[in-house]
């Protein structure tokens, strides 16, 4: 009987030793190897600490500029996600099933094709002679052809249809928690339509709408194959700026500073979004 | 009395629903339309329409060469992610143990590390520690990224499921590897297969990790995509595309039909 219970206090351990293990050398020990290349030194007297890269993002107005840009994008990324993505999970919560799989479905496509993919689909549409273009030439509003490539905006419209699913299937996780019958009797007591919105559903589904959002700006300050191939080597973000670094002109740890500027970014975004959705009762 | 919702919404919520939805799939039907056209050029709307771009990828050994890079890397990665990933759901779910709640956030962190920081740390550690970026320093990246999609499918399929299966077993004098294998795995089989599922489409399609583990003679198909797209772009990366997104298509249903799409929201 105690060999048996021996036994399974033990079967947990083997079981998770294989993927705790990898994840320690796999995961864990590049994280710390780039916090301590960031501090050393590179070129002729490589190895030796120095805080010199932390210094260059601060002195260089060109790398000030870039930060700045990233979270500015970034800021307006998630407002638009949260202002297009807040009436579309209300309606997918309320849809019918059909409807409802529909919607999934057209969320959760392009949330499955590679991100290389769909930009390359903006570039078409955004570029000079591209879709975009020649509709609103052929719609008569404008005489000469445009292109909106190699411009905030391009990044914008390109970043908020990679990031809108992700509020949205946050969102959608906690409007299901809220009881249909609330609004329900909002509408019995004879509140309207947009009362009911504002009253009961916007106040309930602000832990949803928060944590989708705090996830849309996390991922947005770090992506960068989009803002690389919309915006150009000219508009450059952050996350563009650290893979030129690394693959370019290898200043690694000018690069891995970079990162954990951003890391540190990230964390703080991260972690407030894990006690939001942990609050709101789990799945994320 | 309830007051009807104002025709008005209704209408307007129709309109807002399908500009949203043309936002969203626009851009994969420019892609998958240019891949038809008989122009050397990407431009709008197509002169005509043909096959030759599919015609071409066909006789190009660097997308055949990718492609096949592609798909031994997404399916080495599934394996690998399955075997180290299933466990660890299976010890996560079954048992109580101290420091569970912990352990699980750890198996889940790479979700919320951005993937461009950890490759990163995995370009220095390859680089340091090995001899450069290799096809083997891909599959490992792409085992941390997917394994935590493994671990969720596979939970939440035991969570569905009767515990008491498997105490029976045990009471009854089966022996560990006979519990594993004729009841536990055969328990997990629609959440391995929602994780492999899963895995196989995010090491198929990253280009993040692949792009900062480049090594010489190792060329997926999103990073030729990328090259091509930040360089001359023309119809053949459509084609190529083209053929991802029906993958993905035929992914994304195989999931809905395994494992319901509403489960991963």
């Amino acid at each position: 009987m105690s060999g048996d219970a021996r036994r399974m206090g033990r079967e947990p351990a083997i079981l998770l030793a294989p993927g705790l293990f990898f994840l320690l050398l796999a995961f864990f020990f590049p994280a710390i190897q780039l916090l301590i290349q960031s501090f050393l030194t590179v070129g002729a007297e490589a190895g030796r600490l120095t805080m010199e890269h932390y210094a260059k993002i601060v002195v260089d107005d060109f790398y000030a500029g870039v930060a700045l840009r990233t979270f500015r994008l970034a800021l307006v990324i998630t407002v638009l996600c949260l202002v297009i993505g807040f009436p579309l999970a209300v309606v997918i919560s309320r849809a019918g099933k059909l409807l409802r799989t529909t919607l999934i479905v057209l969320l959760i496509l392009p949330l499955m094709t590679s991100v290389v993919i769909r930009t390359f689909g903006w570039l078409v549409i955004l570029g000079p002679g591209g879709v975009l273009s020649w509709s609103l030439q052929q719609l008569g509003l404008i005489d000469r052809s445009i292109s909106l490539m190699h411009t905030e905006t391009g990044i914008v419209i390109a970043m908020v249809q990679v990031l809108l699913p992700f509020l949205v299937l946050t969102t959608l996780g906690s409007l299901g928690q809220i009881p249909v019958s609330l609004e329900e009797a909002s509408r019995v007591m004879g509140a309207g339509f947009f009362r009911s919105i504002r009253h009961v559903t916007l106040p309930l589904s602000v832990p949803g709408l928060a944590s989708g959002s705090l996830l849309v700006f996390a991922l947005s300050i770090s992506s960068f194959i989009t803002p690389s191939l919309v915006g150009g080597v000219r508009l450059q973000v952050m996350a563009g700026s650290i893979y030129q670094q690394m693959t370019g002109s290898f200043d690694w740890g000018f690069g891995a500073a970079l990162s954990v500027v951003l890391l540190i970014a990230t964390l703080a975004l991260i972690i407030p979004y894990m006690v939001v959705t942990s609050r709101a009762g789990g799945k994320a | 009395m309830i007051a009807a919702t104002p025709r008005w919404v209704i209408a307007a919520t129709a309109i807002f629903l399908v500009a949203v939805g043309l936002y969203m799939l626009v851009p994969l039907l420019v892609v998958i339309a240019s891949s038809f056209s008989t122009s050397a050029f990407l431009v709008f709307p197509p002169p005509g329409l043909s096959l030759r771009w599919y015609g071409e990828i066909l006789g190009s050994d660097a997308y055949l060469n990718a492609g096949w890079t592609s798909l031994k890397l997404a399916m080495t990665t599934v394996v690998l992610s399955l075997a180290l990933g299933t466990p660890a759901a299976i010890a996560l779910s079954r048992f109580r143990f101290p420091g569970r709640s912990v352990i699980g956030s750890v198996f889940l962190s790479p979700l919320i590390l951005p993937s461009l920081i950890f490759a990163i740390g995995l370009l220095i550690v390859f680089s340091r520690y090995a001899s450069g970026p290799s096809f083997a320093g891909l599959v490992i990246g792409h085992t941390v990224i997917t394994m935590p999609y493994v671990i969720r499918t596979v939970s939440a399929n035991l969570a569905d499921i009767d515990p008491h299966l498997d105490e029976a077993a045990r009471v009854m004098g089966a022996r560990w590897w006979q519990r594993y294998l004729l009841v536990i795995l055969p328990q997990c089989r629609t959440g391995m297969a929602a994780g492999a599922f899963f895995a196989f489409n995010i090491s198929f399609d990253d280009a993040v990790v692949a792009l900062f583990m480049r090594a010489p003679n190792v060329e997926t198909l999103p990073m030729r995509i990328y090259s091509t797209l930040e360089f001359s772009p023309d119809p053949s990366v459509a084609a190529v595309s083209t053929v991802m997104i029906v993958m993905t298509m035929v992914l994304v249903v195989l999931l809905n039909r395994v494992f319901g799409l509403s489960r991963i929201t």
